[in-house]
């Protein structure tokens, strides 16, 4: 037999082996992250557990806690108050898998002292022309609900006698990933977003405005388009990844005003006006460098650029520039000095490292940790907002069973 | 354009597409099984990490106005 038809012989049992023997039942994954910048710090254990069931279904559940410290409930403003908030998140997922189709469903439960969340999701994908293709598709529903605490807060919502502002989101994504070569993969995502409801912070002021408080438009359209590639270089165990996204929203049929923020030129009254207009530039690259055997390293550098929302302006630079109290009525003239609604520019560079443990093996004690893997990675965000720049660390062990 | 006429027309079309689809072959996926041994690394997977991408896309949705705001609740920070 030749060498070839011995390789190929091989290959092909190794298509069909791993579906009957290999497949470990699951796994469970442990895992931190810790973010800090000048006014807020958020430290973030999680748990997660994927298990395989037979006839192709498999379940996953995550169990996941904020802790989040910051300078002020209200961030983004000059007022300095220390404000510790607890997240706590559960996730529950159920996936079948059939020759070349899967299908997902999944909740995921978020609560806050002032804050929660409901979201059911589905997807389906079907692979194609020799599962070199794959086509899928996921659909999403959200609830949430905030609740104000007995502070300050915006009058927009959140009066007597209910104080509550709901905010419902209703989602949809397709995205297109091709095998183009061994080592060459593509892939195209669409993403939309409907968003109706209340979409700030009930606490964030906004000085010399004539409300004092925020008050976003109560509707949103947002889409997104990206692209990714991935390559890899077999001789040198090198990848590479390159991401690119585009995102613009609108707000969905007419605004209640015609009436933007005084930028230099006067308040803008325009037929037609649409108050968000937010458009953002992502770009990613990866490189991935088998460093070893066990161990790989991983470089990342993200670039964002956004522009500002229409209806977004500086009240502390430029304290006219939302029209005095009574001009206009108090639900029509959107308003906000939330940071991450103005120009926002940000550059991520991170370095990763991954590391298969099979070197515990014969270690007393950590050899029980010896078929799993370790990470870590350190990451540096710089922000051109006021919220300033920020150190990210995140590590994390994933072990089979 | 009387009945007749348009009705020729249209078994000429029906009949092109036919044959068109009954002779055409899709070309070969351009990768084939026993050529998949890279395909799983993580070079070469974009959903290789996904509790590290809903670490980011929480984080991304509290400091970036890009988000879609969906998948990543939690409100305190005004994140959608």
């Amino acid at each position: 037999m030749s060498r070839r038809a011995v390789t190929t012989l091989l290959a092909a049992l190794g298509v069909v082996l791993p579906s009957v023997s290999v497949r470990a039942d699951g796994e469970v994954t442990i895992r931190g992250a810790y973010y800090r910048e000048a006014s807020t710090r958020v430290i973030q254990p999680v748990v997660a557990i994927d298990q395989n069931l037979p006839q192709g279904f498999d379940v996953h559940t995550t169990y996941l806690l904020d802790a989040i410290t910051s300078a002020s409930a209200n961030a983004g403003t000059a007022k300095d108050s220390i404000f510790t908030e607890l997240r706590n998140e559960v996730s529950l997922g159920v996936g079948k898998t059939w020759n070349k189709t899967r299908a997902t469903l999944g909740y995921i439960y978020s609560a806050e002292s002032d804050y929660w969340s409901h979201t059911l999701h589905a997807s389906g994908s079907q692979s194609f022309w020799g599962d070199t293709a794959t086509v899928a598709l996921s659909l999403g529903l959200s609830f949430d609900q905030a609740t104000a605490r007995n502070i300050p807060r915006t009058p927009f919502c959140a009066t007597a006698p209910s104080l509550n502002c709901p905010l419902d989101i209703y989602f949809a994504g397709v995205s297109y990933t091709q095998v183009i070569t061994p080592t060459f993969i593509g892939q195209l995502d669409l993403e939309s977003a409907y968003l109706d409801g209340f979409q700030g912070n009930l606490y964030r002021t906004v000085p010399n405005s004539p409300m004092g408080f925020e008050n976003p438009p109560e509707k949103r359209l947002r889409n997104a388009i990206a692209a990714r590639l991935a390559y890899f270089f077999p001789s040198t165990e090198t990848g590479l990844q390159l991401h690119y996204r585009y995102y613009f929203d609108v707000y969905p049929g007419t605004a209640p005003t015609t009436m933007g923020p005084n930028l230099g030129a006067g308040y803008l009254q325009q037929p037609g006006y649409d108050p968000w207009q937010v458009q953002s530039h992502t770009i990613e690259g990866r490189i991935y460098q088998q460093l070893s055997p066990t161990l790989q390293a991983r470089f990342t550098l993200r670039i964002y650029h956004q522009s500002q929302a229409a209806f977004w302006c500086d009240t502390l630079g430029n304290p006219s520039c939302y029209p005095p109290q009574g001009q206009f009525s108090i639900t029509g003239t959107p308003e906000s000095t939330d940071p991450k609604l103005g120009p926002v520019n940000t550059e991520y560079p991170e370095v990763k490292l991954i590391w298969d443990a099979e070197a515990l093996r014969d270690v007393p004690f950590f050899r029980w940790f010896a078929g799993g893997t370790f990470e870590i990675s350190y990451g540096y965000y710089y922000q051109s907002t006021s919220f300033g720049d920020a150190h990210v660390l995140q590590t994390g062990y994933t072990m089979p069973y | 354009m009387s009945c007749l006429v348009r009705l020729r027309l249209w078994l000429l079309v029906a009949t092109a597409a036919a044959g068109v689809a009954g002779c055409a072959h899709p070309p070969p996926p351009p990768v084939q099984p026993w050529q998949r041994e890279y395909l799983a690394k993580r070079a070469l997977r974009f959903d290789g990490d996904p509790l590290e991408d809903h670490f980011r896309q929480h984080w991304w949705g509290a400091r970036e106005g890009s988000d879609l705001g969906f998948g990543q609740p939690g409100g305190g920070c005004g994140c959608n």
